[in-house]
């Protein structure tokens, strides 16, 4: 019925060998991520986890009365129920129970919060992935680095306490490095389950599960030293057991972290960034396409 | 040199219609994951080729599922062809559903700032647009207001003078423009302008075959994922409304040959698959048969209903013809207008006001249709079928007698 127009510009006939192009133009096969001028893009990636992070933490605590306070005031208050069941309810005799119990708390709040927030984190914010440039790994570590503040809102308070105890020591000064391992290690667990729950959405509800559990299996409201010997391989399974006796050795005990633990930690850390980064990279060409 | 380059393009996505994958689904094998390449395939693309140079604009026409989405997204790199090559422009910049990167709660200047970075501007030059881009929105007071306050059009105007800040070498534009009012559809095209003349290259889909015949010079005419036709815009558009009238005539039942109460008859008069009818119109300011003068305003009203299920976005038009010659008057269309009867349209009493009909004195009749979302083929067609008679002072020839008067300077 219809005559086959003139196809405009050069389209090449069909079967033409087609040379890869992003070597001699400015054109690039498509990649998902298109890439910009290095240094300018190094800056953007800066700017845009930044900017993200303070939109989450503005949108989170708007029409608040407490506002940034929140995320403290329910620190406290489950810090407050653990110390009533485990010094008055079932007592495990350790000695300033609030501060060691609290050392553990927040360490294992941010981890909680951020995996859940990661989870969800490619999957609601679809509308940005759809766009050209945006660099959709920032995504994982923007739900990392939000509750960070909450860890730094917390921390004054227990440093403070921690000095009125007259357990602060110079170990104490490890305590920005602890937090960058954590916050590594997180981003790499981050990066895995939010790139597979793109494709498989029970990813969410499993992440939820495993932290109810995990909750118990880690040594937060109990040291490892409550925990009969034959236990600990199940304790030690989990990597943050690491980071919380690392956390209690240099802030609570003020001594330097055990070898197994600073071990267990780096060790964790290389391979939860190397397999997330491995596996958001593979992962992320088909994002869009399922989402 | 170009800005967008598809060779031998095909696209498949998996043939499942609950696209969430569940682990139960796994387990009870109704989502074979590792199946992997054994598993059903829907072609969205099939084999499409084209080459946009720098400068260039290319218009995306064909009904819904023609791949039209699909092909954007491709264009955009955000996806991956299954086969074939695909080159993309790294400083590329779409609008692929605009405005739903909004945070309702958050204030416009706040989510402007936010959809600048996301689009990929760093947070100096985000600063150093944003009253640009505040600017274009023609917000007012509302720039520090929660975005849920704002109108539809206000957070289209927004959205768009996001994009347009970036200028980017390749602006990829879907259906956006379709919604919003008369004056904002102008402004943008005014910006695409602007940035075409800067050197930008643009694909548009579109559905409105007017705004891609003023907008674009190429023209890609998509269907059931192939190419179509490819070439200059009114080629194409005019092969496409050859189509669709070979469509319409094709899909109108054979009817009775006795003609209804209005005078219709199926494949004479009326044409159309009949999925959506007209089922009455009513010419005011003077009844069918009676006389209008020049200058009177002229009220269409045409009631539409669906005949089964309702119908997605249809089209109404309306257009006017002059006896003897036929040369068309008019020729209105909602979809010209940017107005929209609906998503989904069981049935509608729609009308037409035109203010001033300042036509000579003579013998005319209108057209009243109803069309397919996007101009696929007629649900309804009365042809010549309303006879409008305009009585005027005499001696008046050409086609308009606009309100006029004379003069001598003393």
């Amino acid at each position: 019925m219809l005559t086959t127009p003139p196809p405009f510009a050069a389209a090449s006939p069909r079967g033409y060998a087609y040379a890869p192009v992003s070597a001699t133009s400015d054109i690039e096969r498509a990649t998902g991520v298109a890439v910009v001028a290095p240094e300018r893009s190094r800056r953007h990636l800066a700017d845009l986890v930044l900017h993200l992070v303070r939109r989450e933490l503005a949108s989170a605590h708007r029409n608040t009365l407490l506002g940034w306070t929140w995320p403290l005031v329910r620190q406290l208050a489950q810090l407050a129920v653990l110390v009533f069941l485990f010094s008055k309810v079932l007592d495990l005799k350790i000695p300033d129970y609030p501060t060691f119990v609290f050392t553990g708390l927040i360490a294992w709040t941010w981890f909680a919060t951020a995996l859940t927030a990661a989870a969800y984190s490619v999957v609601s914010n679809a509308h940005f992935v759809t766009n050209p440039r945006f660099p959709t790994i920032t995504l994982p570590f923007v739900a990392v680095a939000v509750p960070c503040f909450d860890v730094l809102m917390a921390m004054p308070v227990l440093l403070v306490l921690l000095g009125f105890e007259g357990r602060l020591g110079d170990t104490a000064l490890l305590l920005p490095l602890l937090l960058v391992a954590q916050f590594a290690f997180t981003a790499g667990v981050a990066l895995i389950v939010s790139a597979l729950n793109v494709y498989l959405r029970d990813v969410q509800n499993v992440v939820g599960v495993l932290l109810l559990l995990l909750f118990y299996l880690t040594p937060v409201f109990y040291g490892l030293k409550n925990v009969p010997p034959q236990f600990h391989w199940l304790l030690r399974a989990n990597p943050l057991t690491a980071f919380v006796n690392a956390d209690r050795a240099a802030l609570f005990d003020g001594r330097l972290p055990a070898l197994v633990d600073v071990a267990i930690a780096s060790g964790s850390t290389i391979a939860a960034l190397g397999i997330g980064l491995a596996l958001f990279r593979r992962l992320q060409p088909g994002f869009v396409d399922e989402l | 040199m170009s800005v967008l380059r598809f060779e031998g393009v095909w696209k498949a996505y998996p043939d499942w219609s609950r696209p969430p994958r569940t682990l139960r689904g796994i387990v009870t094998g109704r989502v074979p994951v590792l199946a992997g390449r054994r598993r059903a395939k829907r072609w969205a693309l099939r084999d499409v080729t084209l080459d946009l140079a720098p400068g260039g604009s290319l218009g995306l026409i064909g009904h819904n599922g023609a791949g039209k989405s699909t092909f954007l997204r491709l264009a955009a790199g955000l996806s991956r062809p299954t086969r074939g090559g695909l080159a993309v422009h790294s400083d590329t910049a779409a609008v692929l559903s605009l405005g739903s990167s909004f945070d309702m709660q958050l204030k416009g200047r706040e989510n402007a700032l936010t959809a600048a970075l996301v689009a990929g501007m760093t947070r100096r030059e985000a600063l150093a647009r944003l009253p640009e881009m505040l600017d274009f929105a023609e917000l007012g007071d509302f720039v520090d207001s929660p975005v849920r306050t704002y109108s539809e059009g206000m957070k289209l105007r927004l959205a768009f003078g996001v994009i347009a800040a970036l200028e980017p070498r390749l602006l990829i534009l879907d259906e956006v423009l379709a919604v919003g009012d008369l004056a904002f559809r102008q402004k943008c095209h005014e910006r695409i302008a602007e940035l075409r003349d800067g050197g930008t290259s643009l694909v548009l889909a579109s559905h409105s075959l007017d705004e891609v015949r003023t907008t674009c010079d190429q023209v890609a005419w998509l269907h059931h994922g192939g190419v179509h036709a490819l070439g200059d815009v009114e080629t194409v558009i005019e092969e496409y409304e050859r189509a669709s009238i070979e469509r319409t005539y094709e899909r109108t039942p054979v009817g009775s040959s006795r003609a209804d109460d209005e005078g219709l008859r199926l494949r004479e008069n009326r044409f159309g698959s009949q999925e959506m009818t007209i089922e009455s119109v009513e010419v005011r300011g003077a009844t069918p048969a009676a006389a209008l003068r020049t200058g009177d305003p002229l009220h269409v009203h045409a009631t539409v209903r669906a005949r089964d299920a309702p119908v997605r976005d249809p089209i109404v038009v309306v257009s006017l013809r002059r006896a003897g010659d036929q040369a068309v008057v008019f020729d209105l269309s909602t979809r010209a207008d940017g107005f929209t009867l609906g998503a989904e349209v069981a049935s509608a009493d729609v009308t037409l006001s035109i203010q001033r009909l300042d036509l000579p004195a003579g013998d005319y009749a209108l057209d009243v249709g109803v069309f397919e979302a996007a101009w696929e083929h007629a649900y309804d067609y009365h042809w010549q079928t309303y006879p409008l008679r305009v009585e005027g002072p005499a001696g008046a020839s050409g086609i308009l007698v606009p309100e006029h008067r004379w003069s001598i300077a003393d």
